[in-house]
């Protein structure tokens, strides 16, 4: 007799399909309901939410600012998580291991303790604008509250860890021996990095890098402290349209969109990177 | 002579327990058996002082209070989202909320022969959809050192917060916020505008380079600390509760227009129709306006009671005397919003559209 194995599969699956899918297809279904205000909506299909959001302009700068920011700071998370990755996969020490888990460790603290750090850090009194002011560097104490640098910094903060713990495992998959053979035939560190670390590193830093963007385009804590009621981001607007306003039909409408963006988003990049790919395989 | 002594002493011990058993407290032991109240309310020292004054005496009539902790913005939120049926019996409502929950049906009347406390209420605040739990004094919460160093008089209406020296060191609360609408209210009429015109309020603030717009009040307890901020809109408990953990600050109590000088926004307490503990509901209820709970609620959080007997008894109290405005005559003119009034889904529109740097 054949045991079907497969067939444990389908309560794990049906259970996640479920939760995933059930309470955003709610959401969805009501963004095409006219919004009549407290959780309430029309009664006939009706596109009037995302024709409001594709001609009001306030929407579209909001959801320029969010793919802004969420992309700046991936390219910071990117910048500076691949040196920490690179080093700690190079180390032959225990010390690799050591500095992994602390990393593990720090993606454990909670959001709101992280960002409520860097208010602490960039505040007024604190120990960094003292330093920028008693070193002349700046007059004044620099605030990150309210501040779309501000909004970066926490996303980039979010997300670092998480992008050391992806780069560390992508720089695993590169051989050391290849980095032996390109200095041994006389290349300098920078070139090694440009002509053999980072070709074979791109695909695990471009799939590094949309799931980063991902989270930082979904991210509400960082943007909602730092933002300071003066920065929104999709998510923070989502957030203040449910909780705030009750305006459920909206609140979906807006969730699709940065749905559909993200998706798109994340189609388009990859098109580019194969077609890139492509033609550098062409031009050899 | 052992057994005389021993005697004695289970004499004494039977009439002790006799009497403790007949005490009325003991009398009504058992009333709440078995009813757990949900309350939804904040948490910090809002719960604390709930936690302190009623919930010892719940639990000695046999119930257990559980709280579901959130603004009451978030609570109405999950009451929609429940369609009615409210995970908790009691719900803190604020009184620019009260035109949603007229219309809707989500609050049971209350039988105000069963909550006596009410001897203690001004008339206004209390019906039988709601009874008036506490008021705050929105007030200007200043650093009084750093306005000695910079020079600068004491504020007394917000239009004194623009100024150059406090560029970048004012907090006000965000609109969404519990005092939000009360405060952007005060700050439009003050700068010339009325519940029908609030373009002036929104001119105002784009004029006054505020470093955040608060969404809860604690935030400014921290920003006063950490020197970010040398003056907030914030009401008055706000301050004191700034004050207690070290910084050096007061309160204005602002003037809005002719002899309108300081806001007001109140809290009601409403029984949720949903609720199957509605006895256990009054009974907090009344509790809650009482005179403990009131003076509790006063002293360690900074709200303003409800209670008439209380208000007299909070000039004892040398901080709250500071912060708070106790003459009755004044307090008659400070500004409280008649939200019937006002299109809020408007005023939050054009604040969006307005204040967000985007």
């Amino acid at each position: 007799m054949t045991v079907r194995w497969d067939l444990l599969l389908i309560p794990s699956f049906l259970f996640t399909f479920i939760l995933l899918s059930v309470s955003q297809t709610l959401f969805l279904e009501g963004s095409f309901y006219k919004d009549l205000g407290l959780g309430r909506t029309g009664d006939t299909l009706d596109l009037v939410n995302y024709v409001r959001v594709f001609t009001d302009g306030f929407y579209l700068t909001t959801l320029w600012i969010t793919v802004k920011v969420s992309a700046l700071a991936t390219i910071c998370t990117l910048v500076f998580s691949f040196p920490v990755a690179y080093v700690i996969a190079r180390m032959r020490s225990s010390w690799g291991m050591i500095l992994l888990s602390g990393i593990v460790v720090s993606t454990f603290i909670t959001i709101v303790i992280k960002v409520f750090g860097i208010i602490i850090i960039f505040s007024a009194d604190g120990w960094l604008n003292q330093f920028l002011m008693s070193t002349g560097i700046t007059t004044e104490p620099y605030s990150i509250i309210g501040t779309q640098e501000g909004v970066v910094i926490g996303l980039m903060y979010f997300t670092l860890g998480f992008g050391v713990l992806t780069l560390y495992s992508v720089v695993q998959t590169i051989p050391t021996s290849l980095e032996e053979a390109a200095e041994i035939h006389g290349a300098s560190r920078p070139r090694m990095f440009r002509r053999v670390i980072l070709p074979l590193a791109m695909p695990g830093l471009v799939a590094g890098g949309l799931m980063v963007f991902n989270m930082c385009m979904g991210a509400f804590t960082s943007a909602a402290l730092l933002g300071g009621g003066k920065v929104f981001t999709l998510p923070v607007l989502i957030q203040r349209t449910i909780m705030m306003e009750v305006k459920y039909s909206m609140a979906g409408t807006l969730a699709a969109v940065l749905l559909v963006a993200v998706i798109l988003i994340n189609v388009l990049s990859i098109i580019l990177i194969r077609r890139m790919h492509f033609a550098r395989g062409v031009l050899a | 002579m052992v057994r005389h002594g021993i005697a004695r002493t289970l004499t004494v011990l039977s009439a002790l327990t006799a009497s403790i058993a007949l005490s009325p407290m003991a009398m009504a032991d058992g009333k709440f058996d078995g009813v757990t109240l949900r309350i939804a309310t904040w948490g910090g020292s809002n719960k604390a002082a709930i936690e302190q004054s009623i919930v010892p005496k719940f639990e000695a009539l046999g119930g257990k209070i559980e709280f579901v902790t959130g603004s009451p913005q978030a609570n109405f939120a999950k009451l929609i989202a429940a369609r009615g049926r409210a995970p908790f019996d009691v719900m803190e409502i604020l009184d620019a909320q009260l035109p949603d929950f007229a219309q809707t049906d989500y609050l049971a009347k209350i039988d105000l022969s069963k909550v006596p406390n009410t001897k203690y209420l001004e008339s206004w605040s209390y019906n039988e959809m709601g009874m008036a739990s506490w008021l705050t004094q929105e007030t200007i919460c200043y650093n009084t050192e750093k306005y000695a160093e910079l020079g600068l008089p004491a504020p007394t209406t917000y239009r004194d917060l623009v100024t150059p020296e406090l560029k970048g060191r004012i907090s006000i609360p965000d609109i969404t916020s519990g005092g939000g609408l009360a405060n952007f209210a005060a700050i439009s009429i003050a700068a010339g505008g009325d519940l029908k015109n609030v373009k002036p309020g929104i001119d105002l603030i784009q004029d006054m380079n505020v470093l955040k717009f608060w969404s809860r009040g604690g935030e400014t307890v921290t920003q006063f600390q950490t020197g970010d901020i040398y003056a907030a809109v914030v009401h008055a408990g706000w301050c004191v509760r700034a004050k207690n953990a070290g910084s050096p600050v007061q309160t204005v109590h602002p003037v809005i227009k002719d002899d309108i000088v300081g806001v007001q926004k109140y809290g009601r307490l409403g029984i949720m129709k949903s609720s199957k503990n509605y006895d256990a509901a009054l009974w907090y209820v009344n509790e809650f306006v009482g005179i403990d709970n009131q003076f509790t609620l006063a002293t360690q959080t900074g709200v303003f009671p409800t209670n008439k007997e209380v208000v007299a008894k909070l000039g004892s109290d040398p901080v709250l005397k500071q912060m708070l405005e106790l003459d009755p005559a004044k307090l008659g003119k400070q500004l409280r919003i008649d939200y019937s009034q006002v299109n809020i889904s408007d005023w939050v529109d054009q604040w969006t559209r307005a204040i967000v740097t985007n």
